[in-house]
């Protein structure tokens, strides 16, 4: 099981979250979030900015559903043409992909190793 | 050392944090997220008139709803709703909780997190628990397990 982590532009997030819907892929959380990359943030005229607004959706999705997750998330968040890496806008985002040792809902605490006495 | 990600509901913060300390875990970072599990957001009409439905029309919420059904503030005032009527907004305020615990401690945070917040609907939320490499007090430098303690 993996955790995503994707910096996607706010623009964006609807997109890819009704692409991931429409690939069965509907559990997900969503974070407001700013920051920079590499390029330290933006300056227009003469204002420089290093906050920039940015969405954060996190994922869990299991191993075997990991590629498929990122494909659409790079093909939905991407600038320009999609198979253009060339034509994309500097600020479409990051994708993370973490381990996740274990997930299970809150509700009925069903674990894969055993449920725990609450 | 894990990570333990956990989604909750809103309106039961302060009774994790009063579980969560009897733990003897004094670290925990609260973030205000939107989320939705595979029901897609879905509310009872029953649920509604809670804090949540003001939070969803305030849009602190719901900002994503990408199911068109009826939202209920869109229709005409004293229209009744069966309470077992469900509307799904898309995206739910909810708290995201991430607490970094020695391995020994993750039952103990689990137990407290889903006793604070087991009601049996939908919508309590999950628990994720990741590993994590290391951790470092910023103010005296102490890595690893030290920076916990």
């Amino acid at each position: 099981m993996k955790m995503i982590w994707a910096v996607i532009r706010p623009e964006s997030a609807q997109r890819v979250i009704r692409a991931l819907d429409s690939a069965g892929i509907g559990g997900m959380t969503r974070l407001h979030v700013t920051g920079h990359g590499r390029e330290m943030g933006i300056t227009l005229g003469s204002v420089h900015y290093t906050e920039i607004p940015k969405e954060m959706l996190m994922i869990v999705v299991p191993d075997n559903e990991v590629a498929k997750a990122v494909m659409i998330i790079r093909t939905e968040a991407k600038t320009g043409a999609k198979n253009a890496p060339e034509e994309g806008i500097i600020g479409d985002g990051k994708i993370f992909v973490t381990y996740v040792e274990d997930s299970f809902p809150i509700r009925t605490a069903a674990r894969a190793g055993g449920t725990p006495k609450a | 050392m894990k990570q333990i990600i956990a989604i909750i509901r809103d309106e039961r913060v302060e009774e994790t944090k009063t579980a969560l300390e009897k733990t003897g875990v004094r670290g925990v970072t609260f973030l205000y997220v939107t989320g939705r599990g595979q029901q897609k957001g879905t509310v009872s009409a029953g649920e509604l008139g809670s804090g949540l439905d003001r939070n969803i029309r305030m849009g602190i919420g719901g900002s994503g709803a990408v199911h068109e059904s009826a939202c209920p503030g869109e229709e005409k005032p004293g229209t009744f709703f069966p309470p077992e009527k469900e509307f799904a907004f898309g995206f739910l305020p909810k708290r995201m909780l991430v607490i970094i615990a020695y391995d020994e401690d993750v039952e103990s945070v689990i137990r407290a997190i889903v006793s604070a917040n087991q009601t049996g609907r939908h919508g309590d939320g999950r628990i994720f628990i990741c590993p994590m490499i290391s951790a470092i007090r910023v103010r005296t430098g102490e890595q690893g397990d030290m920076a916990l303690s």
